[in-house]
């Protein structure tokens, strides 16, 4: 009986040392809307995470040691976003990783920043990085810096003085929406109509009238990808054919395929596209649909760079530290050619925004085409 | 019931209570939150349970008072107003939106009453939306500010679990009188057989639109503590999703049973966090119990109980009849 208790206090002493040497894995804990409507979203963002951490792993993982991961579903819901970060920061992660959806991040933000922990988010809603939050960090431009480059477009190139604008009336939309209508004052161009559209609208029928009522020189549509494929089919069918000009969601290679011809001539702005030019990409996309059998949208990209910020942040460390992690990633330019993950050179400013090279395509017989790449600003 | 059943009941109340009191003490944040979402969404299925397991009316508008309650809240205390105001004209509001609400009722009964409540719902849930002046929105409300109560701050999870716990107390007070009340027998009338009931004197019009009225109210209880909870509130929790979320609350628990919401909100609230550990099939699990339970038991939890009780009562009566019989063919 003694001996055995011995054995036990040593068994447990073994394996309390053995917790806190540096073999043992760093935790990461992600909340993400993996059910309802965001679902497409989270589990694109989850499925970007896991292809990263497995890759990191293979290859020994961050400073000898491995990375693990626990998805938790917020359910698309705020209030269940919040308490499912509770828990993960309860388990003090090394970082925090999601949510997708801008309302959860609003929620849940002050409590990483509370609890000392940075947080790498999906949101794109400009507001998120301008309350001075120093732990929160994006993986894509807000919409505050892509919005600006659409408005540029649309005045330069397509020299449009009225322009429809069609958006999804969800957080997501509706900030899209509000900053470029801001952008539209600055070049004097006139919205000629403004269109709020449900998520999962199935009919846009009305929508494609009103445009067509409204005459304007080109149409800015704002919606998730298969509402995007929805009403592009439905300008064909109404023959609209002003330029139709759009974000990420309306190019990518889901509303091609959904779409058919009706998306050709579409044209948008992509922060982050598996279409893009650029040779990491590519090898990216390919990684990702022979893990899981589909193309990812920039969801998928976005959690896979997540990873990637946190391998270059702490390698650039030379420890794992929760404390000075954000510090750290403020300010810090991570090259593609050191850290192939990160595919593009990125850099992130003192408000945790992003600064990486960006695409203006447009649909050509059913392809991507890259009609100008936008530099990176610095 | 025994004089010794009684004193079984109390002391199984105070160890309840008492634990609820003191097990959290140990709790991280993250319980302390989930058990503070248990107390707020029991208390608006308490407000349904009267509309629906005691008066009879079937309403899938609960959802939009709590969150009436939870953009008054939201609204007011960013304003600096106290959250106590807030109550108070949450509470006002959705008694008298209640009371309108109520008068389908007295023309519709049953499913045709649940369309027009969903109508509602759905009414509700357009407002927190596109009023942007209002209620900002998509963007939804945020920094809404946790309030002090008696001079104690109840920022930190703890605190504000005891402050929620101690309005679910009250509420529970309340309620247990109003049901015990001349009213709540009208309620029950009302339910059973409102030709008899109105036969009986009872103004069933005036009940009915009671029911409605104070049920709402307490579901803009609810959401006025909803707000400083989760301190960040957008319309889409309030959808029709949680009215149907808080009607399965009450049906789960068992409707009409004092305790039902209590049971209720419990599965509804806590089951798929237990369940969370299965990953990928939490939702269809919980999905299925609730399926399952549902079917062994139309009636709820409290059904089951309800029925073993019975069952234990007939026998003991079958056995005393049984014993009276054979004294009296005994008997000389």
């Amino acid at each position: 009986m003694r001996s055995g208790f011995f054995a036990g206090l040593l068994l447990a002493t073994v394996s309390a040392t053995a917790a806190f040497a540096q073999g043992a894995p760093i935790k990461l804990a992600d909340v993400a809307e993996l059910s309802g409507g965001g679902a497409t979203v989270g589990n694109n963002w989850k499925n970007g995470i896991d292809l990263a951490i497995e890759e990191i792993n293979a290859k020994g993982g961050v400073l000898g040691r491995k990375l693990e991961v626990t998805h938790a579903d917020s359910q698309s819901n705020p209030g269940v976003a919040r308490a499912q970060v509770q828990k993960a920061l309860d388990n003090e992660p090394y970082v925090l990783l999601g949510p997708g959806y801008s309302g959860s991040v609003k929620v849940t933000s002050p409590l990483a920043a509370e609890a000392g922990i940075a947080q790498i988010m999906g949101g794109e809603a400009a507001e998120l990085t301008q309350g001075g939050n120093k732990f929160l960090f994006r993986t894509s431009f807000g919409q505050q810096s892509s919005m600006p480059k659409v408005a540029k477009y649309i005045n330069d190139e397509l020299k449009a003085k009225s322009v429809a604008v069609v958006w999804v009336n969800n957080d997501f939309g509706k900030g899209g929406r509000d900053v470029i209508t801001k952008e539209f004052a600055k070049y004097n161009i006139k919205v000629a109509a403004d269109l709020s559209t449900e998520a999962g609208q199935a009919d846009f029928a009305a929508d494609v009238s009103k445009i067509k009522a409204a005459a304007p020189d080109a149409v800015f549509i704002y919606l998730n990808e298969e509402e995007s494929a929805r009403i592009l089919k439905e300008l064909k069918r109404q023959a609209v054919t002003v330029p139709l000009m759009g974000e990420t969601t309306l190019v990518g290679q889901k509303v091609v395929e959904l779409a058919g011809d009706a998306a050709n001539g579409a044209r948008g702005h992509v922060g982050l596209t598996t279409d893009a030019p650029v040779d990491l990409v590519k090898a990216f996309r390919e990684k990702f649909v022979k893990k899981y059998n589909y193309v990812p949208d920039h969801n998928g990209l976005k959690g896979y760079l997540a990873i990637y910020m946190i391998k270059a942040t702490t390698d650039k460390m030379g420890k794992v530290d929760p404390k000075a992690f954000a510090d750290t990633l403020h300010g810090l330019t991570i090259k593609a050619a050191n850290e192939p993950g990160i595919l593009m050179d990125v850099t992130f400013d003192e408000k945790g925004d992003i600064d990486r090279q960006g695409f203006l395509v447009e649909i050509v017989e059913g392809k991507q085409v890259v009609k100008q790449v936008l530099p990176k600003l610095n | 019931m025994t004089i010794n059943g009684k004193y079984w009941r109390i002391a199984l109340g105070i160890a309840v209570i008492a634990a609820l009191i003191i097990v959290p003490m140990n709790f991280n944040r993250y319980g302390l939150y989930i058990l503070s979402q248990w107390a707020v969404m029991t208390i608006a299925a308490m407000g349904l349970n009267l509309t629906l397991g005691y008066a009879g009316q079937v309403s899938l508008a609960q959802g939009a008072f709590v969150g009436i309650g939870a953009y008054t809240a939201a609204i007011m205390t960013t304003q600096g107003l106290p959250l106590i105001a807030a109550l108070g004209v949450a509470i006002v509001l959705c008694f008298a939106i209640g009371w309108i609400l109520g008068y389908p009722a007295l023309r519709v009964q049953h499913h045709y009453l649940a369309f027009v409540t969903l109508a509602f719902s759905t009414l509700a849930f357009l407002v927190f939306r596109n009023e942007d002046w209002l209620t900002k929105g998509i963007y939804g409300i945020s920094g809404i500010p946790r309030p002090n109560v008696l001079g104690f701050a109840t920022n930190r999870p703890l605190p504000f679990y005891y402050f929620c716990l101690g309005s679910l107390a009250i509420v529970s007070l309340a309620m247990w009188w109003l049901i015990r009340s001349p009213w709540g027998r009208a309620f029950v009338a009302l339910r059973e057989n409102p030709v008899r009931a109105l036969s009986l004197g009872i103004d069933t019009r005036r009940y009915t639109l009671m029911a409605f009225a104070i049920g709402s109210a307490l579901g803009g209880v609810a959401g006025t503590l909803y707000a400083p909870l989760t301190q960040y509130i957008d319309p889409v929790p309030f959808n029709l999703s949680l009215s149907l979320d808080l009607l399965m609350m009450v049906i789960v628990g068992g409707s009409g049973f004092f305790f039902g919401p209590f049971l209720g909100a419990m599965i509804a609230v806590l089951l798929p966090e237990w369940l969370r550990f299965t990953q990928g099939y939490y939702l269809m699990l919980y999905a299925v119990a609730v399926m399952l339970l549902l079917i062994y038991s139309p009636t709820g939890i409290l059904g089951i109980l309800d029925r073993y009780l019975a069952e234990r009562r007939t026998k003991a009566a079958s056995a005393l009849r049984a014993v009276a019989k054979s004294r009296l063919e005994t008997a000389p």
